[in-house]
């Protein structure tokens, strides 16, 4: 049982407390996102996972042993950093054979770790570079080598990602799954990129102000935030969000009535906030749907989508259509057509879901 | 120089005018270790007379030939050597470890211990208290007491304090996770990582024990301890003063003036043998010792 | 929502505070377990300035006491403020309070430009290898060391046989003996100055130069201005700031000339214009063995300088928002 269990962790600084008592069990072998803006208390919970941030309150256990005074090395958890912190000193065998040294592992054990872990990262013929000679992909693969060699636990990955560009990241991304998939270690990432988080994790979890805001599948939370803030953080463009009041069967917004299913956890009348995912909508209405006046603004084309920017009253709203390989039918769009499944409903005050059920 | 086909005429004429400026004082600073070269191998009459001006006159090497037979040169040379490797060895044992601990986010009382560091900057019991303690220490004329009171100063500890925290968290903490610890942390991954700061210090560790004259003069009674800088002021002042000496030396084909200018090239050629490889870095390392809190 | 926050951020609050009071203790010693390497590695440099700086410190107290060397510095009878008294009637130490403030000021009026001139200079070189050899070249008496300058004034200023005097004699006038007559002690004190740090110390403001960012450059280029505005209008403001900073800290250290080279090149038939505070203080102490006096001598210039430092500190906390340490 390698899992990694934290239970009401509080980090303070003086008097200002920056992480408010969270709650999580990250299972063996799974592979955990941390996500959230900037600020919201992901890294700092991973750097309390690490050692390197002492924990003001709360229980953390590794694999079973409470870690809370236990020393970043006698953790047995790795780390991959955001600046990787390669040593500009050593080369790549160096920098990967690090902690084993220090750890004084006997020296062809080493040598042949490091050859295996090279290997399996296609670093081979880069081992006796500098960290400076190497491009930022490669750099980032030494960095989670150096990981690797100890065998670790647990590995956590601090924004590992964010310093390469767009291409390189989605590369890397892949690699890391892959990686994770082959070696089965339980993994804690952070990241403040909802893409990364969708497509590294098994579990998301989506932190804010301190606080985790929701804990789930990618998909469970992409169908079904808790709340308004899980809603618009996940998504890209961000879920629609427009004030309404609750009705019998749905929620109105100005003239326009939404059918909902399922049950609603509210009385008629009581103000709630209407999301609607942007790719959720169609253009051709069917009985299930409930259909939105819209004036539109501006059509961008993204290649076999295109998103629609338009206006509902005082709302602002994106949408997602298909192109069909032109966009010239879809600048006389007056109305999209909302399926009654797809409208998620949030108290306007609380901002949490109403019909989470569904 | 492909800015040159841009200038103006006007900006070509400045431009020409700041260069010959330029080549004028560069030759001014130049001037006189050609000059007193000139005069070390010149004889003695040549430069009593005042002839000397840019190549030597009636070349000799009796100057040099006077110094070398000299075991007094040869000692005091020796004891240079001692007081600066010594000393900078001295200065880096407590300087490196003092600034890694001073530069530890995690030391408790951190902003006190560096007041207490940088208030000797502001403020020093001069010189009589310190040789009066010096005497109580019982280091007068002793050449470890040398090597040990002149070994720390509170603004190369700061220097190395602001660039080791310069240095990226993450590099500690990674090597932290590796089962690092602090001497470990220091010795393989600070020290490599500061190579220039610690090239500075070292340099101005060089350059200060190697031309430090004052307090050796102090401190060091025995002829058998004291460094080159004494032993070149003994013989400035004693050639200077002595008119007789001056006129047996003259007789001998050398005279003060190139007595003088000999043991002057003679110490001044280490410092020229090395200054090339320490040039790259005191540039960097005086901007380094932009110093904050 | 709401309500979760605002639980989860008392709840564990009451939690640690009433932790850290039981643990406070536990915590210091687990600190110190932890930790003990740094303090292990800063002990030796603290003792060293405790031993080194701070006991002579201690010592200090000679000044308000009649020192002798049996008694040793605690056994000696206070007496007051008499040296002080004696110092201020003595003209020899008043003349040297003045000399150095003289001294300092004319540094300070030569000296300090000449750095700043020499970097706009090397700024407006093109050529680069003439440039960096120069720079090689004027850096280099920076580390000379004050004996061999000395000797190098000493044998060019020479009446008979220095390069000066030869110089003054293809013009036809009498031989001048320089290091003899206070005149001009201060003139050749000033010039050797600069001549050995000039170069140095241009290399603060040749970095500062660097700094500036090269599109203001090309902006004035298309604007039409020529090298000499762009020196003015560009160069000057930009690093006015360093200048400022520079003075600051050159105001400062007024107290401090440098002593060695004077004590290398003065002699009695110049004390009038070249005894400074601390060869006042040597001759007195070291030499004469009246320490008690010479130490009140050096508390005085200490005080001075400290006071000095921390306006020149404070002004410089001012005017940049960085201070100077």
């Amino acid at each position: 049982m390698s899992g990694v269990n934290l239970s009401g962790i509080v980090k303070a600084y003086g008097a200002l407390q920056v992480v408010h008592g969270i709650d999580l069990t990250v299972e063996e072998k799974e592979f955990v996102v941390l996500v959230g803006p900037s600020g919201c208390g992901k890294s700092t919970t991973l750097r309390m996972i690490a050692g390197l941030e002492e924990i003001t309150a709360g229980d953390l256990t590794i694999d079973g042993r409470r870690m809370n005074r236990v020393a970043p090395k006698d953790r047995d958890v790795a780390m991959v950093f955001q600046n990787y912190a390669l040593y500009p000193h050593l080369n790549v065998a160096e920098n990967m054979a690090f902690g084993l040294r220090i750890r004084k592992t006997p020296k062809d054990e080493i040598k042949t770790t490091i050859a295996d872990v090279a290997n399996v990262l296609g670093l081979t013929e880069y081992l006796d570079r500098r960290p400076a000679d190497l491009s930022g992909g490669q750099r980032q693969r030494v960095a989670m080598g150096r990981a690797i060699v100890r065998h670790p636990k647990v590995f956590l990955f601090d924004e590992p990602l964010s310093n390469l560009d767009a291409k390189l990241r989605t590369q890397m991304r892949a690699e890391i799954k892959r990686l994770h998939n082959r070696l089965g270690v339980t993994s804690v990432y952070v990241t403040h990129d909802q893409v990364e988080a969708m497509t590294l994790a098994d579990r998301i979890v989506v932190m804010n102000n301190g606080s985790i805001e929701q804990v789930g599948t990618p998909m469970e939370l992409f169908n079904n935030p808790a709340n308004t803030f899980v809603a618009s953080f996940l998504g890209s463009p961000p879920m629609n969000q427009m004030k309404g009041t609750l009705t019998e069967n749905g929620a109105k917004v100005g003239g326009v009535e939404f059918k909902v299913n399922g049950a609603v956890n509210g009385n008629a009348g009581r103000d709630v906030i209407v999301g609607i995912r942007p790719e959720h909508v169609t253009l051709k209405p069917s009985h299930e749907t409930s259909a939105l006046p819209i004036g539109l603004d501006l059509v961008e084309p993204l290649g076999s989508e295109a998103l629609l920017h338009a206006r509902h009253g005082d709302n602002s709203l994106v949408f997602k259509a298909d192109t069909e390989g032109d966009i010239d039918h879809l600048s006389g769009v007056k109305e999209v057509h909302v399926p009654a499944h797809v409208v998620k409903l949030f108290d306007a005050e609380t901002g949490r879901a109403l019909n989470l059920e569904v | 120089m492909m800015k040159w086909n841009l200038y103006s005429r006007g900006d070509k004429i400045f431009a020409i005018a700041v260069s010959v400026l330029i080549g004028m004082f560069t030759i001014a600073t130049l001037y006189p270790f050609i000059y007193i070269a000139a005069v070390s191998f010149s004889s003695g009459f040549a430069a009593q007379a005042g002839k000397v001006v840019l190549t030597p006159i009636d070349a000799t090497l009796d100057a040099y030939g006077y110094i070398l037979k000299d075991p007094q040169f040869w000692i005091s040379y020796r004891n240079t050597f001692i007081y600066t490797i010594g000393g900078t060895i001295m200065s880096m044992l407590f300087i490196i470890p003092g600034a890694y601990a001073l530069s530890r986010p995690q030391l408790k009382g951190r902003r006190y211990f560096n007041l207490f560091i940088a208030f000797t900057m502001w403020f020093n019991a001069g010189l009589i208290p310190f040789f009066l303690n010096m005497r109580d220490l019982n280091m007068l004329d002793s050449m470890f007491g040398i090597i040990l009171a002149f070994a720390v100063n509170a603004f190369n500890i700061i220097l190395l304090r602001n660039f080791f925290e310069a240095i990226p968290q993450s590099f500690e903490e990674a090597a932290r996770m590796d089962g690092a610890n602090d001497f470990q942390v220091l010795w393989k991954v600070f020290v490599p990582l500061s190579k220039p700061a610690i090239a500075t210090i070292t340099l101005f560790c060089i350059v200060s024990r190697w031309n430090g004259f004052f307090w050796a003069m102090v401190l060091l009674q025995s002829e058998e301890k004291i460094p080159l800088q004494v032993f070149l002021r003994h013989t400035i002042s004693n050639l200077s003063d002595d008119d007789e000496f001056s006129i047996a030396l003259g007789a001998a084909g050398f005279s003060a003036e190139t007595v003088t200018a000999a043991i002057i090239v003679c110490s001044i050629i280490p410092v020229l043998m090395v200054y090339p490889f320490i040039q790259k870095y005191f540039e960097k390392g005086i901007l380094l010792g932009g110093v904050k809190e | 929502m709401a309500e979760e926050f605002s639980t989860a951020l008392q709840e564990p609050l009451k939690g640690t505070s009433s932790r850290s009071e039981e643990g406070r203790m536990t915590r210091l010693i687990d600190h110190f377990k932890r930790e003990w390497q740094i303090y292990a590695m800063l002990l030796p440099t603290i003792i060293w300035f405790i031993v080194f700086l701070y006991k002579p410190m201690y010592g200090l107290q000679i000044a308000f006491k009649d020192y002798s060397i049996f008694r040793g510095v605690a056994g000696s009878p206070w007496i007051g403020l008499e040296h002080f008294n004696t110092l201020f009637s003595n003209d020899q130490f008043i003349r040297a309070v003045w000399n150095t403030i003289q001294i300092s000021a004319l540094n300070l009026l030569f000296g300090f430009p000449a750095p700043i001139i020499l970097a706009l200079m090397f700024n407006e070189v093109l050529h680069a290898s003439f440039k960096r050899t120069s720079q090689t070249i004027v850096y280099l008496p920076h580390f000379i060391s004050s004996v061999i300058i000395s000797g190098i004034v000493i044998t060019a200023f020479s009446p008979s046989a220095g390069i000066v005097n030869t110089v003054i004699g293809w013009l036809g006038f009498e031989p001048v003996y320089f290091l003899t007559q206070p005149e001009w002690f201060r003139p050749i004190f000033v010039g050797t100055g600069i001549w050995q740090e000039a170069g140095f110390g241009s290399i603060v403001f040749l970095a500062a130069i660097a700094g500036v960012n090269p599109s203001l450059y090309e902006s004035a280029v298309v604007d039409g201005a020529n090298r000499w505005q762009m020196m003015w209008k560009i160069t000057v403001p930009s690093i006015l700031p360093t200048i400022l900073i520079m003075l600051i800290i050159r105001i400062g250290n007024i107290m401090e000339v440098s002593f060695e080279l004077v004590i290398l090149l003065y002699q009695p038939s110049t004390y009038e214009t070249a005894d400074v505070v601390n060869t006042w203080i040597y001759r007195q102490g070291l030499q004469s063995g009246q320490y008690d006096l010479a130490a009140a001598a050096g508390l005085f210039n200490a005080l001075v300088a400290f006071v000095l430092v921390m306006t020149a500190n404070t002004l410089s906390r001012r005017f940049s928002r960085t201070s100077l340490w």
